[in-house]
């Protein structure tokens, strides 16, 4: 297969040896190292294949041997090119092919995202386009380290980048750090004195303290807006007396059996939309600002749908062209009054309900126990009960701050003595 | 002749290939469709029903039907076709 190809660009020829001898210049052919296939007898002679450069070597043999050489056909790449020698076009086509292959390689046409977690493509693809980095710009001007030097300085949490050119696709590989702690290094900035104040009713079932002065302990009952660690930490001295105060952010877990009342309503008459199975379709392309759609949604509907879905084109996976297209629709419906059953308020009760569970144990909030119940009236059914929750009830307060009177007349009369 | 045989038995003996000490032809048959001869000095006959090839110690005659010489090279050639009969044939004389 290769060796055909091979073959077939150098350019091959088909010949016709006739004469009086014509193995021995075969025979001569192959003293000589030329390469001949394909080799058959025909009825003057022997027919043959042999490549342009061989070709080219015969004369002295045909005249030794006196044989008649004559060529049948001619084939292969070389020949093409000369048999479509005034077709100008074409080559200019081919030339025109290499050419703009050559020039579109100059530039970046995509830039690939690689290990981001945290930063989408488009935040990371946005920062580089203000760093002058965007797809359609030269390679020549791309600066690996710059860009790495520059993501690094920007992003903190990205802890290791590569930036590298591969064909005309710039890859940039980042790796995100997985154990920064955010709340934590935001806290740990500045202290300011902290109070941590109940935020609901309870009862407390857990305290852990890690800096402050705890207030309540466990099976205290608090009302809402109790302090439960105090940020300010009394100094004494020897007698016990109060000379000062250190200030805390004060940090502690409490927990407490609090309840919340829980009633959701439902009336059992609404208005469903139905559909009559019409609609209106308007497909559009639009380039920059010009827009070219065909049909129409205008409409005289009292109630309706309208939904329009615009896809922006783009090249590989970064680089957006100035072109969408996209599809607007109209769905005209018309209201229905309709009534639920006692079965379904019921199930739709009872699902918002259930996500409302979901909710506060996704918050971390334990549900010891409730008493919802559905009830059902003429036009409405209603759920209400009592929740019984356990959870975290701090919620910050800033300290007050105390100055401590001095008891300077003391003093005094210590010194003059 | 006698040079021949001792020449034979130096090969044999000294377990060299004899295709290289002797010149002896290598004829590689596959099938009855194809027939690749190395060490052969050149063709003496050739049409579509027979291929006479000259080598070192006689002639190698091939018959058969839609002969055909794939390649043909200094060292080389493989003949395809339906193939009847292989003979060789000894010295030159005899045809």
């Amino acid at each position: 297969m290769i060796r055909s190809f091979v073959r077939w660009l150098r350019g091959y020829v088909r010949l016709c040896v006739a004469g009086y001898s014509p193995e021995r210049f075969l025979n001569m052919c192959c003293f000589h190292q030329l390469f001949i296939w394909g080799l058959e007898p025909t009825e003057k002679g022997y027919g043959m294949y042999m490549s342009i450069s061989d070709f080219r070597k015969l004369k002295p043999l045909v005249r030794k041997t006196h044989t008649k050489v004559t060529l049948e056909g001619r084939y292969g790449f070389p020949f093409f090119l000369a048999r479509y020698r005034k077709r100008k076009l074409f080559f200019a086509g081919l030339f025109l092919c290499a050419a703009l292959l050559r020039g579109y390689s100059l530039f970046i046409w995509d830039i690939h995202f690689e290990g981001n977690v945290r930063y989408p493509d488009t935040t990371l693809a946005e920062f580089l386009e203000s760093e002058g980095v965007a797809p359609a710009m030269l390679r020549s001007r791309v600066d690996c380290p710059g860009i790495v030097k520059a993501i690094r300085k920007e992003y903190n949490d990205i802890v290791w980048v590569s930036a590298s050119i591969d064909g005309s696709r710039l890859k940039i590989q980042v790796k995100e750090n997985e154990d920064t702690f955010p709340e934590e290094e935001t806290s740990a900035g500045e202290e300011r004195p902290v109070d941590l104040v109940a935020s609901a009713d309870g009862v407390i079932t857990e305290i852990v303290t890690r800096s402050g002065v705890p207030q309540v302990h466990v099976g205290d009952a608090v009302k809402k807006g109790d302090i439960l660690v105090l940020g300010r930490v009394e100094v004494v001295n020897d007698s016990q007396e109060v000379i000062g105060y250190q200030y805390h952010s004060s940090d502690a877990d409490v927990f407490a059996d609090t309840q919340i009342e829980y009633t959701d309503t439902l009336d059992l008459t609404y208005q469903e939309k139905v559909y009559d199975g019409k609609k209106k379709y308007q497909p559009f392309l639009r380039l920059g600002g010009w827009t070219v759609s065909v049909g129409s949604v205008r409409n005289q509907y009292e109630h309706s749908e309208r939904v329009s879905e615009e896809t922006q084109v783009r090249l590989g996976e970064n680089f957006y062209l100035p072109f969408s297209y996209g599809m607007k629709s109209v769905k005209p419906y018309s209201l229905v009054e309709r009534t639920y059953t006692e079965e379904e308020a019921r199930q739709l009760l009872s699902l918002d309900f259930k996500r409302f569970c979901e909710d506060l144990q996704e918050k971390g909030v334990q549900i010891r126990e409730n008493d919802v119940k559905i009830h059902l009236y003429e036009n409405s059914a209603a759920a209400s009960g009592t929740l019984f929750l356990n959870e975290r009830i701090t919620e910050e307060a800033d300290t007050e701050i105390l100055t401590v009177e001095r008891k300077e007349t003391d003093e005094s009369v210590g010194t003059d003595d | 002749m006698e040079r021949e045989q001792i020449r034979e038995r130096l090969a044999s003996a000294a377990s060299m290939p004899k295709d290289v000490v002797m010149g002896a032809s290598v004829v590689t048959l596959l099938g009855d469709f194809e027939v690749c001869i190395e060490n052969y000095r050149g063709i003496t006959e050739y049409t579509d029903s027979l291929v006479r090839v000259q080598t070192k110690g006689g002639q190698i005659r091939l018959t058969g039907r839609g002969l055909q010489i794939e390649y043909y090279t200094n060292d080389e050639m493989k003949v395809t076709g339906k193939i009847r009969t292989l003979e060789f044939i000894d010295g030159r004389n005899r045809e």
